[in-house]
């Protein structure tokens, strides 16, 4: 076993997409471990709090008229006129990795196994030490066409700051209307459409003692994380899939197990949007965004030795926990397979939680009948009686649902 | 989290009727739900939407407590069509300078309109036409569905034919062309949110060509020859429509048919805004969008129909069809085709949509004699006066429904508490096991050649004159104890139930005396049974549990046996083939009984209740199987010990009944059941009077010591919403994303009412700290919750 170090730098890391075309960061063995840092892409809503006098953040998201560290974010054209940039913020998430996994081919399953996370501090002179998050209620979110108060529609930021003297938790520090903010390269951002744009804080108006006496209690896990797809070179890491990638759940944070079915050679696994707190549903369109570092352990199950373990025939990527199993439905299953060619845009007019009740009820019902050996009568006997489904995302595009079983059940007496 | 450039995000829209979803940008549909606000902007936001409508009301925003949903479609200068739900109060028109007209059609109850010297009484279904520029005043009647119109002056385009305004209420009855009028309204208004762009200008089209010939003929005009006018021009667009099909049809060959000449004929389009080609070519584009996706007509190949619609030359029509609807003919099919088979529902519980359409909504129902009685209660006070013991018997137990007319079993005082007998409907699953030697059970499952203790299960006809299953028709399958008739609970109160423990009820067979045992049924209505692996298919299947209590009021269920549903013949000879009526008894020689693999898993027990409900404010008997406002079939599982469900009063006295008990229960509820078992709680019954901390709540509350949750529904009100068909069309609009936006709004407006925050944060505080889970997608009208953690506001 072998203890890897993978820290943020623009040499290891990718913005907004999954790629089996990229240059691994570090490759792995079965059983070797990792601390892997990841940043938040929503640093810049507070450059003075999440960024400043942090060498690596400074140079990843280094961007002036005549240099942009990171100039791809998304997986869409990287030849100009842009719209909104390079990529075009098709994909926002600030990826580390990837991590090449030796041996790894398609047909086998990733185990990745998260000891610890921990919140990064800010490093900048005036917050050092401290810790601090955003949350948008963005324009994707389930509410924004659904707004009671004036103005309509509007997108807010939040920054929190995270206490972990105690039992850890967020607290709102102030908030914040968007307003149009001008990149480096001039392009206007009325809405929050591309990662990584610094907010001129001049151009804002903050409102301070906002969710006074409201603790929001940490549940610091990774919202994307997953292995690359094989269907194209750049794939955005806003819908999650098959091969895991935004799926968002609070359950994937210390302790976790997520398994992954393996789709390129080295499987390329990669993480990065971390989350310090989050609700089932994520209803606004993003968590509460802060920077973390993790332990991770990987554990590569070969294809021929699946049978007859609770990872046989798995398609999907399934959450393991001390206390449950979860597998993920989303809208669809492989979106990238189910639409085609513009799939990683028009998946967006297809979100539909219906589809992913769907898809998570089948993906639990094959998961009793494969791994645990029930009849299709029994496992549905089972499901109805004890396991629970619940709502993942609603923000994300391809919408999750997710089906968790306690495994307690399944305890030999 | 994700963000999608440029994109805009929005929901895939079903065929529902009301729209409650998220609709596409570019629509022009404002919607209001009163679900969405805090009381104090509730009603603001009602004027708001009404203003849109030239319309004020009088109700205020601290006496809006109750349930509005409203849609509007379309442009202030055009055509605006809307679609209320509302609840009793007086609208008047707000004056506008031009002729605006508004058209009032009344889906079920009588409203009256008073003008000067005028009083007009419009039936349900009738047309009431009425100025924008002269004072009138409507009063709705309570949950009135009302369809307006708003027709603008330049939609009309009234003057140029020299209509005379209307300056007084006119009332059209719902014959001939009226008729014609107000059907096309009421299914465009039933459409809001399906109609394309495109689809919705034709809608305006049609509605204002339709008006114009009906008043044509109704009221005088300012001058003879331009009414004369437009009487001409409506019947040149009839003579097209007839022609359609025809290719050589020509702006010659119908002048001649009309009797005029050509020029004029021209010169009468032009007047209307279009050259005589351009209307001939938009009516057959039309005609063939129509037959391309009519039903009788989808194997019609695609130039037959461009042939049918006087288009000669097929890729001609390929080249128009695309350039004015965006897709070719054929794709433009197959995507229609596509979208049928995906929102099409399987089969169906509860009233057929059919049977409703026959039936007329009473306004004050009687149950089969039952409320004629003088209800006998039952005082069984102890010596403190505050426990009662409600025990189940035929006597104390409602089969399937909820109605406010059922004589209560039982009356209380707030604060009092009462140990409540519930049975499962499911006892009959395994007679021996859980009705033999229980007399209550004996008693309330009796059912032999000649009697049945407890006739009506369901909401249905008492004469099972729909399918013949039996009385009630098993529309509602709970055994409900009840009602209990609550001292000084009134409409506008909170009755808080809370659980104080629940415990199994043994078998009273000597065989198994002191053990317990219930059923789930993987049954036709639940969410497996389209779409089977293993043959046979489809089939329902029966597993019986023991369960294993511990002292703490938990402990554990094992399967016991397990069987496939078999055709079961009931007492009085009606063969069931499927689990389509509550209680009818397994006879153990028809089944096989099976030991299940799954015996030796252990599955934890969740005891609660799934049917906590109060009587529904509406007349006719409720289902029981679709939750709503009254609480009824909620079916999560965090209601049992310790726990408190608050529902709003609807009816004096709060009617409460409870029943439908679960051992154990999965967020989903997938199978269509839980592990169904008989069971004897312990409640505290408490009366919130109006104002206080509940003021404002519309919907069943779930308190437990830990979390509040809120219980969301793809049709929070179903009943005033879809009217009387509402027991049929709630099983064919469900859907967890009407249910994820209800639970949405419902939490949006609880932390800004209670907790006093302002939208953004109880936004953001829903996407870092709220959990939304599937409460069930198996009853009608499915759920999705939302708990919010207590310890997230510091003390």
């Amino acid at each position: 076993m072998k203890h890897h170090n993978l820290p943020v730098s623009p040499e290891t890391v990718h913005w907004g997409y999954f790629s089996k075309a990229v240059q691994p960061a570090i490759t792995v063995r079965s059983g070797d471990r990792a601390t892997i840092e990841t940043l938040t892409h929503h640093a810049n809503d507070d450059y003075e709090r999440m960024i400043q006098g942090d060498p690596a953040a400074e140079a990843i998201f280094h961007w002036t008229k005549e240099q942009k560290t990171i100039s791809r974010r998304g997986s869409g054209p990287t030849e100009g006129p842009f719209k909104l940039g390079a990529g075009e913020g098709i994909g926002v998430h600030l990826m580390t990795g990837p991590v090449a996994v030796e041996g790894a081919e398609p047909g086998d399953v990733l185990e990745v196994r998260i000891l610890d996370v921990r919140p990064r501090p800010s490093q900048s002179a005036c917050y050092c030490g401290r810790c601090f998050g955003s949350n948008a209620a963005a324009s994707w979110g389930f509410h924004y066409h659904d707004l009671i108060e004036e103005p309509k529609p509007r997108e807010v930021v939040t920054i929190f700051e995270l206490d972990t003297a105690g039992e850890p938790y967020a607290k709102a520090v102030y908030n914040y209307v968007w307003t149009p903010q001008t990149d480096p390269d001039g392009i206007i951002h009325s809405t929050i459409d591309y990662p990584g744009v610094r907010v001129d804080h001049n151009l804002v108006t903050k409102r301070e003692n906002i969710l006074q006496d409201i603790r929001v209690p940490a549940r610091l896990h990774f919202g994307t994380m997953g292995l690359a797809p094989s269907e194209e070179d750049f794939v955005s890491s806003i819908p999650p899939s098959y091969s895991g990638g935004n799926i968002d759940d609070w359950r994937i944070g210390r302790g976790a197990r997520m398994y992954y079915p393996v789709a390129v050679d080295g499987a390329y696994f990669s993480v990065g949007d971390p989350h310090a707190a989050q609700g089932d549903s994520e209803l606004g369109g993003t968590a509460i965004e802060t920077s973390l570092t993790g332990d991770f352990e990987f554990i590569l199950h070969k294809k021929n030795d699946l049978g007859g373990t609770v990872l046989e025939g798995l398609d999907h990527p399934m959450l393991e926990t001390d206390e449950q199993w979860s597998v993920y439905g989303f809208t669809y299953p492989n979106y990238l397979e189910a639409l085609g060619k513009d799939a990683q845009t028009t998946i967006a007019h297809h979100s539909s939680v219906d589809k992913a009740m769907r898809d998570a009820f089948r993906k639990m019902r094959r998961f009793l009948m494969t791994a645990h050996n029930m009849s299709e009568d029994e496992a549905i006997a089972l499901m109805s009686v004890a396991a629970d489904f619940g709502v993942t995302q609603v923000v994300d595009a391809n919408w999750g649902v997710h089906g968790s079983i306690r495994k307690n059940i399944f305890k030999c007496y | 989290m994700a963000f999608l450039s440029s994109q805009v995000q929005y929901q895939t829209v079903g065929a529902f009727s009301m729209p409650t979803g998220a609709v596409e940008q570019g629509m022009n549909i404002k919607q209001f739900i009163s679900e969405s606000y805090p009381q104090d902007a509730r009603g603001d936001a009602w004027s708001e939407l009404l203003a849109g409508l030239h319309l004020r009301s009088n109700s205020q925003n601290e006496n809006f407590a109750s349930f509005a949903v409203a849609a509007v479609r379309g442009q202030p200068d055009g055509i605006l069509i809307g679609h209320l739900v509302a609840d009793a109060q007086t609208l008047t028109p707000i004056s506008q300078r031009d002729r605006t007209l508004i058209a009032l059609i009344s889906l079920d109850e009588e409203i009256e309109i008073t003008a000067e010297n005028v009083n007009l009484t419009v039936a349900p279904n009738e047309l009431a036409i009425l100025p924008t520029d002269k004072s009138w005043e409507t009063c709705l009647p309570r949950n009135t569905r009302l369809v307006v119109v708003c027709m603008s002056e330049t939609a009309l385009q009234a003057q140029r034919f020299g209509l005379s305004p209307v300056v007084t209420p006119l009332l059209f009855p719902a014959r001939g062309l009226a008729s014609v009028f107000i059907r096309s309204v009421a299914s465009a208004a039933d459409e809001l949110d399906t109609l394309t762009s495109l689809e919705w200008q034709s809608v305006e089209q049609v509605i204002a060509d339709l008006y114009l010939t009906m008043i044509v003929s109704a009221v005088p005009s300012e001058t003879g020859v331009n009414s004369t006018q437009a009487a001409l021009f409506s019947r040149l667009a009839l003579s097209i429509e007839h022609h359609l099909s025809d290719p050589d049809l020509s702006a010659g060959r119908v002048a001649r048919q009309e009797g005029i000449s050509e020029r004029y004929l021209q010169k009468l389009f032009e007047q209307n805004g279009e050259s005589f080609t351009h209307y001939l070519r938009e009516r057959r584009l039309q005609r063939a969008r129509m037959a391309l996706v009519a039903p009788d007509e989808l194997r019609m190949p695609v130039a037959e129909v461009a042939y049918s619609c006087g288009f000669s030359d097929a890729a001609n029509f390929n080249r128009l069809f695309k350039e004015r609807f965006g897709l070719p003919p054929g794709a433009f099919r197959t995507h229609h085709v596509k979208n049928l088979t995906e929102t099409a529902s399987a089969e169906q519980r509860g009233w057929p949509l059919k049977a409703l359409n026959n039936r007329k909504a009473k306004k004050r129902s009687a149950i089969d004699g039952a409320a004629s009685e003088v209800s006998q209660l039952k005082d069984s006070r102890e010596a403190d006066g505050t426990h009662h013991h409600l025990s189940a018997s035929a006597k104390t137990v409602h089969w399937g429904y909820f109605s406010r007319s059922l004589p209560p079993v039982l009356e209380i005082s707030s604060g009092d508490t009462v140990e409540i007998e519930t049975l499962t409907q499911h006892a009959s699953d395994a007679p021996d096991l859980m009705i033999k030697g229980d007399s209550a059970a004996e008693d309330i499952f009796y059912w032999d050649g000649e009697t049945k203790h407890v006739d009506r299960r369901g909401a249905g006809p008492i004469d099972a004159s729909i399918f013949g299953r039996g009385a009630g028709e098993g529309f509602g399958v709970h055994v409900c104890t009840g009602p209990i008739f609550v001292n000084g609970a009134e409409p506008g109160d909170v009755l808080e139930v809370r659980i104080d423990d629940m415990i199994p009820r043994s078998s009273r067979n000597p065989e198994y005396d002191g053990r317990y045992f219930g059923s789930s049924v993987s049954a036709w209505w639940g969410y497996q049974y389209g779409e089977l692996l293993q043959e046979p298919k489809p089939r329902e299947n029966v597993v019986i549990f023991e369960i294993f209590p511990d002292d703490d009021g938990f402990g554990y269920a094992k399967a016991h046996y397990s069987y496939r549903w078999q055709t079961q013949t009931d007492p009085f000879g009606v063969e069931h083939k499927t689990y389509d009526y509550p209680g009818v008894p397994v006879d153990p020689a028809k089944i096989q009984p099976l030991l299940p693999a799954m015996h030796d898993l252990r599955i934890p027990l969740r005891p609660h209740f799934g049917v906590i409900a109060v009587a529904p404010r509406e007349a006719d008997p409720v289902d029981s199987v679709p939750p709503a406002y009254f609480g009824g079939n909620i079916d999560n599982w965090r209601l049992g010990k310790g726990a408190s469900v608050y529902l709003p009063v609807s009816v004096p006295g709060a009617l409460l009944s409870i029943g439908d008990p679960h051992a154990a229960q999965g967020d989903g509820e997938v199978s269509g059941t839980a592990i169904e078992c008989s069971m004897t709680g312990r409640i505290t019954v408490t009366v919130h009077k109006k104002g206080g901390r509940f003021s404002d709540l519309t919907y069943p509350l779930i308190e437990t010591p830990e979390e509040w949750i809120l219980t969301g529904f793809s049709h929070p009100n179903y009943l005033a919403e879809f009217g009387p068909k509402g027991q049929g069309e709630v099983y064919m609009q469900s859907s967890l994303d009407l249910a994820m936006k209800d639970t949405f709004r419902k939490t949006r407006r609880f932390l800004m009412g209670a907790y006093g925050l302002n939208e953004d944060d109880a936004i953001t505080l829903m996407s870092a700290a709220v959990d939304f889970g599937v409460t069930q997608v198996v009853d009608g009208n499915w759920g999705v919750h939302a708990i919010l953690r207590k310890s997230i506001f510091s003390e």
